[in-house]
C-alpha cells in the first residue's frame, strides 16, 4: 500500500470509531501505521468529519455550556480556496471560534451578529429545547440554528454522550431536526449508537428518520413563543414513539429472531444424550421434526 | 509501543462487527507481513459452500482452507480441486466423519437447520501419540423474504486441543459465537393508532436496528477416555454447556446492557418531573414528622 491507500485506510477506520473511543482508535492506527508524519498531516480531513457527523460537544470558550460541533453550525470558508480558518458557531452565546479537530479545543471566540428577523423565534425554540433537553437527558447538549442564507429552515440538535470504559461500554444519541416554517414541515432523524465490550465487542447502531406537517394549531401560533414550545412537544412525542418502537423492536428480536437462530434447549426441553448421538445418524429422528425440512444427506 | 498485531486486535474489538471483514483485508494491506497471525486471531463469518460430489453444504473458514481451497467434511475434497491438499491422516478422518455425523445431528436438535462442519487435525509431531486438534463450526442464517422481515445470523466457531493422560483427556476449548440481528421498520409497517391519538399529516418514517458482535469464551476440562469415539463425545458436552452459557449471556448483553444503555442516555419518563416529585415526597415525609 502506498501512503495515500495508507491514509485513506486510517481515515476509515477512524470514521467508524464507536463513541468516545477515537483516541483509543488513532493510537492504534498509530501503532499500524507507525508514520506519525504522515498520519498527523494526512488524517485531519477525517478527524474534521468524524466530528462533525458525530456532533461532538465543545466546551465554547468565555461560557459555561457546551455546544456542537456540525455541518450547520459551521461557518465559512466559503471555498475551498478561500484560506481562512474554517469557524464554528454557538448561537446561544452568539459566538464564533476556531475548533481544533485534535485536540477537541475550540479557541479565539469572536461576537457573531445573528440575523435579526430569525433571532426572537431562534431563542423561543432554544428556550423550549433547553427545557425538553432536562426533562429527558441527564447528560445532553442541544444547539438550536437559524436557518442560513438562502434556507428557510430552522435547525435543532441534540446529542447526549455516556462513556464508561471501567464498565467496557460507552453511547451516544443523536438528534437533528429541521423545521422549516415555509414549507410547514419537519423533518428529523435519530440515531443511536452502544457499544459493550467486556470479552468481545457488541455494538447498537440504529438510525430513524421521519417527518411531518406542521399542524394547523402550531402554524396558527407562529410566530409567538407558544409555536416553539408546541414543536418541541412534538419532538418529544415523537423522540418518545421511537424509543417505544425500538423497545418493541428489541423485543421481538429476542422472541422471534433470536430465538429462531438457536433454540436454549432441544424440543425434548433436555440437553443430548451424547452416547446416544453417536449411535444415530439423524438428528430429526431424535428431534421427531418433520422429514421434509431435513438436508438431502 | 505495543505490539502491531495488538493493536489490529484492539482495533477490531472497537470497530464495528458488521464491517469485519472488510476491515481486516485493509488491515492485510497494510501489514501484509501480520496477515497469517491477524486471520488467526479475527474470527470471521463462516461461509457457506456446497460439496460438489454431495451437493451436502459445509462452511468455509480459515481451518479447512489450502491456498484458495476449501475441503469439505462430507467428501474429504478440496473446491476448487487440487492435487495435494492437506487431508486427516485415515485414523483422524475416520474420527473426523463420526464427528461431522454427531454435530449434524445437534445442529438440528438446537438450529431446526442451518449448517455445521468439523475438521480435525492430526498432531503436529507425530510421537505425540493422539494429542489432535479440531473445530466444530455451526451457522445459521435468517433472511428477510419481505423488506421489512428481521434478518439474522449465527456464527459459532469452536477450537479445541486434546492432551491424552492415560484413561483421561484434557480438552481446551476456545469459543467464538457471532452474532448479528437486523430489523427494518417503516411508516407502512405500524399498526394503525387509534383514532383518538393524533398523528401529524403526512407523517413518516423509515428506521433500521442493528445489534451486531462476538463474544469468546475459554474452558478447559478432563474427561474420561474409553476410545477414541469418546473424544467426540467429551467434545460434544462441552460444546453444549458452553453454547448454552453463551446464548445466554449474548441475550443478556444485546437485549439487555444495550437497552439499559439506550434508556441512561435519553430517559422516557420526564425527568424534570420526577424529580418534583421527590421533593414534593420529602416534604410531606418531613410535614407528616412534625
Amino acid at each position: 500500500m502506498d501512503a495515500t491507500e495508507r491514509i485513506q485506510a486510517a481515515s476509515q477506520f477512524l470514521l467508524q470509531s464507536p463513541p468516545g473511543e477515537i483516541n483509543d482508535v488513532l493510537n492504534d492506527i498509530r501503532n499500524i501505521i507507525s508514520d506519525d508524519e504522515l498520519l498527523q498531516e494526512g488524517i485531519q480531513p477525517a478527524l474534521r468529519e468524524y466530528n462533525i457527523e458525530q456532533f461532538t460537544v465543545v466546551d465554547v470558550p468565555e461560557t459555561n455550556h457546551l455546544s456542537i460541533i456540525s455541518e450547520a453550525a459551521r461557518l465559512g470558508p466559503v471555498s475551498e480556496e478561500d484560506d481562512a480558518q474554517e469557524r464554528f458557531l454557538d448561537p446561544r452565546s452568539k459566538l464564533s471560534f476556531e475548533f481544533d479537530h485534535l485536540s477537541l479545543e475550540a479557541s479565539d471566540p469572536q461576537p457573531y451578529e445573528p440575523n435579526e428577523e430569525h433571532e426572537p423565534f431562534r431563542l423561543a425554540l432554544e428556550t423550549a429545547a433547553l427545557n425538553y433537553l432536562k426533562a429527558h437527558f441527564t447528560d445532553g447538549v442541544i444547539v438550536v440554528l437559524s436557518p442560513k442564507e438562502g434556507s428557510t429552515q430552522y435547525v435543532i440538535q441534540v446529542v447526549a454522550n455516556k462513556y464508561n470504559p471501567t464498565n467496557f461500554w460507552s453511547g451516544r444519541w443523536r438528534s437533528e431536526y429541521t423545521v422549516d416554517l415555509e414549507s410547514k414541515q419537519v423533518a428529523g432523524k435519530m440515531l443511536i449508537n452502544v457499544h459493550y465490550y467486556e470479552q468481545g465487542n457488541v455494538q447498537l447502531a440504529t438510525t430513524n428518520v421521519i417527518s411531518f406537517d406542521l399542524p394547523p394549531h402550531v402554524l396558527s401560533a407562529i410566530p409567538n413563543n407558544t409555536a416553539a414550545s408546541k414543536i418541541l412537544a412534538l419532538i418529544e412525542e415523537e423522540e418518545r414513539k421511537y424509543q417505544v418502537s425500538l423497545n418493541e423492536t428489541y423485543q421481538e428480536m429476542g422472541e422471534k429472531t433470536f430465538k429462531g437462530l438457536r433454540r436454549a434447549l432441544p424440543l425434548t426441553r433436555q440437553k443430548l444424550d451424547w452416547d446416544k448421538v453417536l449411535g444415530y445418524k439423524l438428528g430429526a429422528e431424535l428431534a421427531g421434526t418433520n422429514k421434509s425440512t431435513l438436508p438431502t444427506s | 509501543m505495543a505490539d502491531v498485531i495488538d493493536s489490529m486486535l484492539d482495533l477490531m474489538r472497537r470497530l464495528p462487527p458488521t464491517r469485519t471483514e472488510e476491515n481486516v483485508n485493509t488491515l492485510v494491506g497494510i501489514c501484509p507481513d501480520e496477515a497469517d497471525e491477524l486471520l488467526q486471531s479475527v474470527d470471521q463469518p463462516l461461509q457457506v459452500m456446497v460439496d460438489r460430489a454431495t451437493g451436502r453444504e459445509y462452511l468455509a473458514c480459515d481451518y479447512n482452507r489450502d491456498g484458495e481451497s476449501y475441503r469439505s467434511p462430507w467428501s474429504n475434497e478440496y473446491d476448487p480441486p487440487i492435487d495435494d491438499g492437506a487431508v486427516p491422516s485415515s485414523k483422524m478422518r475416520k474420527l473426523e466423519i463420526q464427528a461431522n455425523e454427531a454435530f449434524d445431528t445437534y445442529r438440528e436438535m438446537y438450529y431446526e437447520g442451518g449448517v455445521s462442519s468439523v475438521f480435525l487435525w492430526d498432531p503436529e509431531d507425530p510421537s505425540g501419540g493422539s494429542n489432535f486438534a479440531g473445530v466444530v463450526v455451526l451457522k445459521k442464517t435468517m433472511s428477510p423474504t419481505m423488506p421489512y422481515e428481521p434478518s439474522g445470523s449465527w456464527d459459532s466457531i469452536h477450537v479445541f486441543e486434546t492432551v491424552e493422560r492415560g484413561r483421561q483427556a484434557h480438552y481446551k476449548l476456545t469459543s467464538t459465537v457471532m452474532l448479528q440481528l437486523v430489523t427494518r421498520k417503516g411508516t407502512e409497517t405500524d399498526v394503525k393508532v387509534p383514532a383518538d391519538k393524533k398523528v401529524p399529516e403526512n407523517w413518516k418514517r423509515d428506521g433500521e436496528v442493528t445489534l451486531s458482535g462476538s463474544m469468546t469464551r475459554q474452558t478447559e476440562q478432563d474427561w474420561p477416555l474409553q476410545d477414541s469415539a469418546s473424544h467426540i463425545t467429551n467434545i460434544g458436552k462441552m460444546i453444549e454447556e458452553i453454547e448454552i452459557k453463551m446464548r445466554n449471556l449474548l441475550q443478556e448483553v444485546y437485549f439487555g446492557k444495550t437497552r439499559d444503555i439506550v434508556y441512561d442516555l435519553r430517559s422516557v419518563e420526564d425527568l424534570e418531573k420526577a424529580r418534583r416529585q421527590k421533593e414534593l415526597q420529602k416534604e410531606l415525609v418531613g410535614f407528616i414528622k412534625r
